[in-house]
């Protein structure tokens, strides 16, 4: 599905990641985890087409992104970034219905699929609720919810969320993963995501990367990949600072 | 909400034809209903009111009617390029810009070293406020702050309006008879073929705005999530800031400065539609500036009858206080 080869992000030319190549399959959730700063937005940023890529490859099915055209690429992926737009009198309803861009007219204007898509979308995110509320008068949590039912109402193939989980309560962060892996069994959808908390990342991930300093620390399973060891010395961490916090959460798994 | 747009584009239409309608009756000179209706049909009775109604008033409401929509277009355009709500031709100084270069060709005119004609009139303007506009975008790469970035925008302003009336000034020694008037800003200068010129202008843009719609609806959500929806931002970006220097440059170039209706009409015209969708704004804002630019040109020429205001007069008086309640709003969104 997509095919990362030796990828250099970053702004203006200058790389922040460097040489990352990676593979994810349809229907594979595939994680970064990585520090505040340590590439992992920049990277997302390169794979959806808002930066350029400094140097390397990305294959989408297959082809090369840089041959594919913007529609085409936009039919198959869709991201949701951290940044939430500022809008000005646009109802989540609206906001929700721009993912359906790709697939729309000149004018811009849904037909009856576009339409069953983007209910669909907004129950899975329970947003249904919210369709007629102004965005820009709703919670962050909730803004975050509608802009995943904007990313999904696309159908995408490969869906990229950069900290999908950061601003949900408990309840929707569960519901969430609940909803990705509902899209990867029923869509065969793939997943390139960054995530903060490893407890999660690991329950739901098929693979995670780790990022450090812009550099691939390693590709793997959660099991290989998130032991105390690993993640202690990824996130510069002592080993007392760990078990005093985190033991407790990994002992669920 | 489908109510809702067509009860507000019934009332836009509705006010477009009543307040034609009285501008063309209102005047010094009276002219009785049934007079107007004979003008209309070709055989008047005074051939003097004939060519008052003809030659005057209905050129002067169709100007204001269609560089009012054009100046609305153009505040709405810019309002969405830089996600600001009081961002408009006259605060971001491309009206002035306008202005300034197409007092230069009128000048250049005078001096026999170029032909006007209405060509050369929207060509100048629109260099001109090309060059203010991209004198604002470079400064809009430094500065991240809205309020700061209009700020500039005023001062790019006051920079041309200065030398626009340095220039006029030794032009009063030439014959230049219209220059003054068109430095204070009016519609009533418009004759049939500048009527026509900036017409076809303005409906051509108009229309390629409205072509637009859609990935101007997708740049609404920002730059990144529109790049996101398969939009090539930079062409929507180019094909925005030439077409809204285009409008008000044409506005500029015949009516001179109108201030605040690219602002107020577009914040007036969102409140009664309900919603700020593109597809909606575009036909509605034009019609919006039309009537508010036959009213504001309707009280300019009757309340100090026979003397008129100049036409800056009236849409500040009527916009400004729009434009303060815009600013005040957002101030409480932001708190």
């Amino acid at each position: 599905m997509l095919e990362v080869r030796n990828l250099c992000a970053g702004y203006n030319g200058v790389g922040i990641a460097h040489d990352i190549s990676f593979t994810v399959k349809s229907g594979e959730i595939f994680t970064l985890i990585g520090r505040n700063g340590s590439g992992k937005s920049t990277l997302l940023k390169t794979l959806c087409g808002q930066l350029p890529p400094v140097s390397g490859e990305i294959f989408i099915d297959g082809c090369e992104k840089s041959g594919m055209s913007r529609n085409a690429f936009a039919r198959i992926v869709s991201a949701m970034l951290t940044d939430r737009p500022k809008t000005d009198m646009m109802t989540c309803r609206e906001v929700t219905e721009t993912g359906r861009y790709p697939y729309t007219g000149t004018f811009g204007l849904l037909a009856e699929n576009d339409k069953r898509a983007v209910d669909e979308a907004m129950r899975l995110t329970d947003t249904t609720d919210l369709a007629d509320r102004y965005f820009s008068e709703i919670s962050d949590g909730q803004k975050q919810r509608v802009m995943l039912a904007r990313a999904v109402c696309r159908e995408p193939k490969l869906l990229l969320l950069d900290e999908p989980t950061s601003f949900l309560d408990i309840h929707y962060k569960l519901t969430f993963l609940e909803m990705l892996d509902k899209l990867r069994r029923e869509r065969d959808i793939a997943v390139v995501m960054s995530m903060h908390e490893t407890e999660l990342a690991g329950s739901i991930s098929d693979r995670v990367m780790l990022i450090r300093d812009g550099v691939c620390k390693g590709v793997g399973t959660p099991a290989e990949m998130l032991d105390k060891h690993t993640l202690t010395e990824h996130f510069g961490l002592t080993e007392e600072l760990y078990d005093k916090y985190m033991n407790n959460v990994n002992q669920g798994q | 909400m489908k109510k809702r747009l067509i009860f507000s584009f019934a009332l836009l239409v509705l006010l477009l034809i009543v307040f034609i309608a009285v501008s063309i009756t209102a005047g010094s000179v009276n002219i009785p209903p049934e007079e107007l209706l004979r003008i209309f049909a070709g055989n008047p009775e005074n051939e003097t009111a004939s060519a008052i109604v003809l030659k005057i008033r209905v050129p002067r409401t169709l100007a204001a009617a269609i560089l009012g929509g054009a100046l609305a277009l153009s505040g709405y355009m810019l309002q969405t390029y830089f996600h600001n709500p009081i961002a408009g031709p006259f605060v971001l100084g491309i009206s002035s810009g306008a202005r300034l270069t197409v007092a230069l060709a009128l000048i250049a005119s005078a001096g026999g070293a170029l032909r006007m004609n209405s060509a050369v009139m929207v060509i100048s303007a629109f260099a001109g406020a090309l060059i203010s506009m991209l004198a604002v975008l470079l400064m809009s790469s430094r500065i991240k702050s809205m309020s700061l970035l209009v700020v500039c925008g005023v001062m790019i302003g006051y920079i041309c309006t200065a030398i626009t009336d340095i220039v006029v000034n030794f032009a009063d020694d030439s014959d230049i008879v219209n220059l003054h008037d068109w430095a204070i800003g009016t519609f009533s200068g418009m004759k049939s073929d500048g009527l026509a010129a900036c017409s076809i202008v303005v409906f051509a843009a108009l229309a390629a705005v409205f072509m637009l719609s859609k990935p101007i609806d997708a740049y609404r959500l920002g730059e990144g999530y529109a790049v996101d929806m398969g939009v090539n931002i930079k062409a929507v970006r180019i094909a925005m800031i030439v077409l809204s220097s285009l409008l008000s440059g044409c506005v500029a170039a015949f009516a001179g400065p109108v201030s605040f209706v690219g602002i107020a009409v577009p914040f007036l015209v969102k409140m009664l539609l309900g919603t700020a969708r593109p597809i909606f704004m575009i036909p509605a804002s034009f019609l919006g500036g039309g009537v508010f630019c036959i009213v504001s040109d309707i009280i300019a020429r009757t309340v100090i009858a026979p003397s008129e205001l100049g036409i800056s007069t009236v849409t500040a008086v009527l916009g400004a206080p729009v434009v303060l309640v815009i600013m005040l709003r957002k101030n409480k969104e932001n708190a």
